[in-house]
């Protein structure tokens, strides 16, 4: 049983140490992009740094998110958590206000498709271009 | 993947799995569109902090990111987020 618990406390650290290594290569590619677009480097001990306070940040928004969640008596966290979560700057919410309804968008367009689909599929003389153009969205 | 076109950003999975280490709730979970959100905030979030450091190392007529200037700007950005 005590071994059992040592194990699963090892695969619990070692998938954080997974995501954390995850992490810090895309924080990497970020600060990289911005080096080569402004011409400046960064100090090679300032990545890990970086990349652990994203991580910490990371941890305090999943916190936010499930106790606002909780709050609204749901077990899972949807679009309206995050949009709290950013309420305080004016700017950030405006972009994933933006990106939510883009997101939605698209999502009742597949929707559309699908359904336009199914009748395509009872009704064999419904014209072409809309599967097209269901395709294309696919992909 | 294509480097050139896109932002580099994270994957959805790992955000998500990030996420799901850290509610305290096992029964907790994400739908798509938060963790695209999210994906996008923590994006945002590292960007910022990679612009406003360089900003703070110009400020300073310095070409070399130290730690010292992301010590400097930490407390608003965190602040911002």
């Amino acid at each position: 049983m005590d071994g059992h618990d040592v194990q699963g406390r090892l695969r619990v650290s070692c998938l954080s140490q997974r995501l954390k290594a995850a992490f810090h290569y895309t924080v990497g590619k970020i600060c990289e992009k911005f080096a080569e677009e402004n011409d400046v480097t960064f100090t090679r001990k300032l990545l890990p740094l970086f990349s652990e306070a994203v991580c910490q940040q990371a941890q305090s928004f999943a916190v936010d998110l499930e106790l606002f969640a909780n709050h609204a008596k749901r077990t899972t966290i949807n679009a309206d958590d995050v949009k709290l979560l950013v309420r305080k700057n004016p700017d950030l919410l405006d972009r994933i206000n933006g990106l939510c309804d883009a997101e939605t968008a698209t999502n009742e367009m597949l929707r559309e498709n699908k359904k336009s689909k199914q009748r395509k599929t009872k009704k064999p003389s419904a014209p072409t271009a809309i599967s097209d153009e269901s395709n294309n969205a696919d992909s | 993947m294509d480097g050139e076109s896109q932002p580099p950003t994270f994957k959805k999975a790992t955000v998500n799995s990030m996420m799901q280490t850290h509610f305290t709730d096992k029964k907790t979970k994400a739908n798509q569109v938060s963790v695209k959100l999210m994906t996008e905030l923590l994006r945002e979030f590292a960007t910022e902090g990679a612009v406003r450091s360089g900003i703070q190392a110009k400020r300073e007529g310095l070409d070399m990111i130290t730690i010292e200037h992301f010590e400097k700007i930490l407390p608003q950005l965190l602040l911002d987020f």
